[in-house]
């Protein structure tokens, strides 16, 4: 068994073991809670690679597993930490990561009114479900809509070092949340690296202090969500040896709009994101460049029954919304057109025997390959505008 | 008497119609849920945000500094799925998707679910600070019930 190997069997017996001492509850101290997920998909696709070798075969490279443990050691305070090992194709090896290890610290608490802090890994604030994003059952589908929740820049937004403020009124027409977050994100990774500068570069992208906030309101006690989320992200470049590339500077800048209707038997949920990423002084063999793209998914869930439901969602992309088609990028780097743009169909069907328990299966139909990942198609040339793919996976959590 | 028969018929429905609507309207607004608490909590009385608030795991002390314990039934059983739009007015997915978020973002803690009424009224009953639900309680059963006011007057400004 290699490191890694010893690695991911650690994390497996942590969730193991918590489920153990969750299922006997005294087995725990006072104010002590442990809980975890795991999930196994299988991948297939007619043209194109995602999360392993799918083209035409069945692929079982994508693996979710995580475990949390929590100590609330009064109101005002409680430690956190979680341990995760996420298998998905050649972008990620499973390796454990330490995804969060947050101090939270109320320092006001009422029924109208909570005021506090987090300090330490913390999660970033992100639409409607980065925060959870690696729980299968807290998504509502296998894949997240890509256009917003672009797992190739997953690990740059998912949970970064840092401080956040957070707050929480109830007023008259509803609740209102708020977090505003400093961090250092994680940048280090090659489907980072691919998305701002094209390729894995023999440098490395080294990520500066950066902002991300969030305001979200709950009309009518949640049945209706709308958050507005902001996100100031900058980085620079460190060459290699023999680096082409000068140290430029990375900017990312995000703005997401979403909206959720939750009625008994359906959610009604829609995105909308812009951002605009700002790629300068890397010298004369980069294309250094702005480009602003939008992205927006509709989607509509449905319970059939309590343990079965379904799922439709359109899904769109665009890299830069100056050139649409991608034919001026096509025209300066020979890269696809269709590399700039996505147009995502989905449909699924869920059956949760439990609460602990998911089965899922989807339908994905996509015109592009805006969010393929960089990793499992080293070459361009060799991808194909419409693609499908099919996906099931079995999940559970405790 | 043709009409009188008529009449008579006519009546005796609607006196029945009026009957049934009145069953239904008393019906509506006697709770058939009853919030319970350890008998170590000093309230009686707590407003529906506040009730809101500490089943969505965010107020997580009772006004005498006291740690709230809250105690929950599962999501499918009818009794959770009648105090969620009763009292809370949520669904009871939503109240987990509330949980969850906390749960798995290092951001709060979930409630502690018991598989019971039974194993409601021992909980709370043996926890300091418990806070949970049950359809009705009985005298000489070591919990009190909490009245949850009324949101409507909340509003109002009272």
């Amino acid at each position: 068994m290699n490191r890694g190997e010893i690695q991911i069997g650690a994390v497996i017996l942590f969730t193991l073991a918590g489920h153990g001492m969750n299922a006997n509850a005294d087995g725990l101290p006072d104010g002590v809670q442990i809980h975890g997920f795991a999930s196994q998909a299988v991948i297939n696709t007619n043209h194109n690679n995602f999360f392993g070798n799918t083209e035409n075969k069945a692929s079982f490279d994508f693996t979710e597993l995580g475990a949390n443990i929590s100590w609330r050691l009064n109101p005002s305070l409680q430690l956190s930490a979680q341990a995760i090992s996420r298998r998905a194709g050649e972008t990620d090896n499973g390796s454990p990561r330490l995804d969060f290890a947050t101090v939270d610290y109320t320092f006001h608490a009422s029924e109208n009114a909570r005021y506090g802090v987090y300090l330490g890994k913390i999660k970033n604030p992100y639409g409607l479900y980065n925060e959870t994003r690696d729980v299968a059952s807290t998504r509502p589908s296998i894949l997240l809509p890509q256009s917003i929740y672009l797992d190739r820049i997953r690990n740059f937004v998912l949970s970064s070092p840092g401080v956040a403020i957070y707050g929480d009124n109830t007023l008259p027409i509803g609740n209102i949340s708020y977090q505003f977050s400093v961090i250092k994100p994680d940048a280090s990774d090659r489907e980072t690296e691919g998305t701002f500068l094209g390729t894995d570069r023999p440098g490395k992208i080294k990520a500066d202090s950066s902002y991300i906030g969030r305001i979200l309101l709950e009309p009518n006690n949640g049945h209706f969500k709308l958050a507005l989320t902001g996100v100031h992200m900058r980085a620079h470049y460190q060459p290699g040896i023999s680096d082409a590339l000068k140290g430029g500077n990375i900017r990312f800048d995000t703005w997401v709009l979403s909206g959720q209707y939750n009625a008994e038997n359906w959610v009604f949920t829609s995105e909308y994101a812009q951002n605009r990423i700002d790629a300068h002084s890397f010298g004369t063999f980069f294309l250094n460049r702005t480009a602003t793209g939008s992205s927006y998914y509709i989607q509509g869930a449905y319970h059939l029954t309590p343990k079965w439901s379904v799922l439709a969602r359109y899904d769109v992309t665009y890299r830069d919304n100056n050139d649409k088609d991608g034919r001026i990028f096509n025209a300066l780097t020979r890269a696809p057109t269709f590399s700039r743009f996505a147009k995502d169909m989905t449909i699924g069907l869920s059956y949760a025997p439990s609460n602990n328990w998911l089965l899922r299966g989807e339908f994905h139909h996509v015109n592009g390959t805006a969010w393929l990942p960089y990793s499992d198609n080293i070459n361009p040339a060799a991808t194909t505008q419409y693609w499908n793919m099919w996906l099931f996976q079995a999940a559970y959590r405790f | 008497m043709p009409t009188f028969r008529i009449f008579r018929n006519h009546a005796t429905r609607i006196m029945a119609h009026a009957l049934l609507g009145l069953c239904l309207f008393y019906g509506a607004n006697a709770r058939a849920v009853t919030i319970i608490v350890n008998p170590s909590v000093t309230v009686s009385s707590v407003s529906q945000n506040a009730v809101r608030s500490m089943f969505a795991m965010k107020l997580l002390q009772w006004p005498d500094g006291q740690p709230v314990r809250v105690f929950v039934l599962p999501d499918d059983n009818s009794l959770h799925k009648a105090f969620c739009k009763e009292v809370l007015d949520v669904y009871p997915y939503q109240l987990r998707q509330t949980w969850d978020r906390l749960v798995y973002s290092g951001t709060g803690q979930a409630p502690i679910e018991v598989g019971s009424e039974e194993e409601m009224l021992k909980s709370v009953a043996n926890t300091p600070g418990a806070l949970g639900y049950l359809k009705k309680t009985k005298p000489g059963e070591r919990v009190r019930t909490l009245s949850v006011g009324n949101p409507i007057r909340a509003f109002s400004g009272e």
